[in-house]
């Protein structure tokens, strides 16, 4: 069963009392009314008066004041400690702020919006430019690459392009044929490696098929694009030549560390420089 | 030397032989074993190997192995194998330590069966015979795999980025042995030209390839590319050369490395991949590869029990350390066989390492044809090898892995 209904009925909200702050709890407020979920709102620092007053106010300012709602204040290191209380809380979206481009030095120490997009169990939503008037998310660009995460990643930006009611849905399938030249100079001709890239090309299109048959797109326009190039690299560069406003990704398979920035894992491309706003789709993996 | 590499590369493509088997018997009916020993005088008046002649194809030869090693490097991929992670380092670190440990041990301790006399130069010798047993050729495993099926599958990527790894660690081991023979001829100090290779890897690997991505795209905007992608990457790969050349260590770590941090850009497309790619193995491979035929007398030095003790070895090694490797790796045993024969395929990087070999006299011309017939005869055997376990009325291997592709990718 393919088809995810919602994806995110828990979804936690890294609050730092920063100048993002209002437009970051406006699209918090507009997440809670599109998908109906249950917002907790994390701040890690010292608990003073003026911020607790702060906070509240602007919660209440957003109308994010429900019953269900929660704020959470804990002091210690910033990502470790938001991870420990998206495991307690089982949170199934985590969403922050994060700048477009981190300056090198930054990037590479890894500021607090990537570094928890590198370790976090659940999916998490970064948003380059949150918006006091939330415009909502109208062009997806989704990974559709041949790889076992990619189905439920297909099927979760479906379900948040109903819920945001986008216009368009592309589905990139990135193909890096970079071996392909290993192959073909020693032993085949221009046609028989045309041939075998081909084959490797239907095989791929037909998975990708049966993974949108079992989706109920409903109104949506999905679309399918094939790419060639480095995986990460060029689903980046299509989301932003494309202009689009929210780009899906698969989570990686592994926690990530210093060593895949500088060997760069796929998911990096994106995180070096955000095209757009990005979410990285994961099951998740709480043990409750 | 081109038209004749071609001719008879094509004659043994017909009869599914790798191009490289016709490229050297090509150079073996030029060189002394055959032209030279029936038609001397021929012989004398196409290849004389003497003066301006001689310093001729002696270049030639070295700008080819260059290039081969850079294209070499262009096909390891870095973050592949950090993305692959502890299976794929498991199956390269069996696949790499058994070969390389098992050629060391004869290496040392059996030299003479090799023909080797010189008990003074047994640690280079003993060591090269380890890197001898370990190399792979990354093209004749990406082939196997495609023949299995299992080409663009997570095990596949597990294979190739081990593969990766092991060429990396052979050519950096056995970069290291040549530096330690010209340390024992009174070359550079070894610890200074260590020093200066490690950091050369380390910075080309980290900031030189960061340097590169960044560069290449106002290279194709202010170039004629592919042209210029050409021109600038073999530049900077004779540039890396002349580098480690100078750090006392030999060249071909320097494009080698080169290649590495060029080919992990970005930037480079499959197409421009591919031009590189024709560029050398069409021009510069066969002219190494049939001078590799012209330098040795192949009939003189055939030993048969040399040849067959380092086939035998080589076999064993490899089946075993790859087998070994893929099955811890998580393949079947089946699978793992499958891969062991793949890898045991040594292609055109072992005969570049017994010529480097042979030229740096760190082995002998019995050995080294020895070794060339063994790159031969593993290469040429992987092919029916895998067609015996790949057809399915005689093997059912096939099917076998098409039914666990496709239910893994169910059941994940």
């Amino acid at each position: 069963m393919n088809f995810v209904e919602n994806p995110f009925k828990k979804i936690a909200i890294a609050v730092a009392f920063s100048p993002r702050c209002e437009a970051l709890l406006a699209e918090a407020r507009q997440l809670q009314d599109k998908l109906g979920a249950q917002m907790v709102f994390i701040h890690i620092g010292k608990k003073t008066l003026h911020q607790e007053h702060y906070l509240k106010h602007l919660i209440h300012r957003f109308g994010l004041d429900l019953p269900n709602n929660k704020i959470i204040w804990e002091e210690g290191e910033t990502v470790d400690t938001i991870l420990e209380v998206c495991q307690q809380e089982a949170i199934d979206l985590l969403v922050a702020g994060a700048l477009e481009k981190e300056n090198l030095l930054k990037y590479f120490l890894g500021g607090v919006a990537r570094n928890l997009s590198r370790k976090v169990k659940c999916s998490m939503l970064m948003l380059t430019e949150p918006n006091i008037h939330p415009t909502g998310f109208k062009h997806l660009v989704v990974e559709g690459s041949d790889h076992p995460k990619s189905e439920y990643t297909i099927a979760t930006a479906i379900a948040f392009g109903k819920a945001y009611q986008v216009k368009n849905i592309d589905i990139v399938q990135e193909t890096d044929l970079s071996k392909m030249a290993l192959i073909r100079h020693e032993e085949l001709k221009e046609a028989e490696a045309e041939a075998i890239k081909e084959e490797f090309v239907k095989e791929e299109d037909h998975k990708l098929e049966e993974i949108l048959k079992c989706n109920d797109v409903g109104g949506l326009t999905v679309c399918t694009e094939r790419i060639e190039g480095k995986p990460g690299y060029v689903i980046s560069k299509f989301a932003r030549e494309k202009n689009a406003d929210l780009l899906v990704l698969n989570s990686p398979d592994k926690q990530m560390n210093l060593i895949d920035r500088v060997f760069p894992h796929d998911i990096e491309f994106a995180l070096a420089d955000l095209p757009c706003n990005l979410l990285i789709v994961q099951e998740t993996q709480y043990l409750l | 030397m081109l038209i004749a590499a071609r001719l008879v590369g094509e004659f043994f493509r017909k009869f599914k032989m790798p191009l490289i088997v016709g490229e050297l018997i090509a150079g073996i009916l030029l060189g002394p074993s055959f032209l030279g020993t029936y038609f001397p005088e021929i012989s004398k008046w196409f290849f004389n190997g003497t003066g301006n002649v001689g310093i001729a194809l002696n270049g030639l030869t070295s700008i080819s192995v260059i290039m081969l090693l850079f294209v070499a490097g262009m096909e390891v991929e870095l973050s592949l194998i950090r993305q692959q992670g502890a299976v794929a380092f498991k199956t390269s670190l069996v696949g790499l330590v058994i070969p390389l440990g098992l050629g060391y041990f004869f290496g040392r301790y059996f030299y003479e069966w090799f023909g080797e006399t010189n008990a003074n130069n047994i640690l280079p010798f003993s060591l090269f015979m380890g890197t001898a047993m370990a190399v792979s050729a990354l093209p004749v495993i990406a082939r196997t795999l495609m023949d299995l099926g299992l080409f663009r599958t997570r095990i596949g990527m597990i294979i190739i980025a081990a593969a990766m790894f092991d060429d990396l660690i052979g050519w950096l081991l056995f970069s290291v042995i040549l530096g330690l023979m010209n340390k024992s001829a009174g070359g550079v100090d070894f610890v200074y030209t260590l020093g200066l290779t490690l950091l050369y890897a380390v910075g080309m690997l980290t900031v030189g390839r960061f340097l590169i991505n960044k560069s290449l795209p106002w290279a194709e905007k202010n170039f004629t590319w592919p042209g210029g992608f050409l021109s600038i990457s073999l530049g900077l790969a004779f540039l890396g050369a002349a580098f480690t050349e100078y750090a006392g260590i030999h060249a071909i770590f320097g494009a080698f490395i080169m290649g590495i941090a060029i080919g992990d850009s970005v930037h480079v497309t499959e197409k421009t991949r591919d031009i590189v790619h024709q560029f050398v193995t069409n021009i510069f491979a066969p002219l190494f590869f049939i001078a590799v035929g012209l330098k040795v007398n192949f009939i003189l030095n055939f030993d048969f029990k040399i040849v067959l003790i380092v086939l035998v070895l080589a076999i064993v090694c490899k089946l075993v350390g790859a087998g070994l490797g893929a099955l811890w790796g998580g393949l079947s045993k089946k699978e793992a066989l499958a891969v062991g024969f793949g890898m045991n395929a040594r292609g055109a990087m072992e005969i570049i390492l017994a010529t480097l070999a042979l030229q740096a006299h760190l082995i002998g011309e019995q050995l080294f044809v020895a070794i060339v017939v063994m790159a031969i005869v593993t290469s040429v055997m992987a092919g029916p090898m895998l067609q015996l376990l790949l057809n399915p009325s005689v093997n059912t291997l096939k099917n076998a892995f098409t039914d666990n592709n496709s239910s893994g990718q169910k059941s994940e």
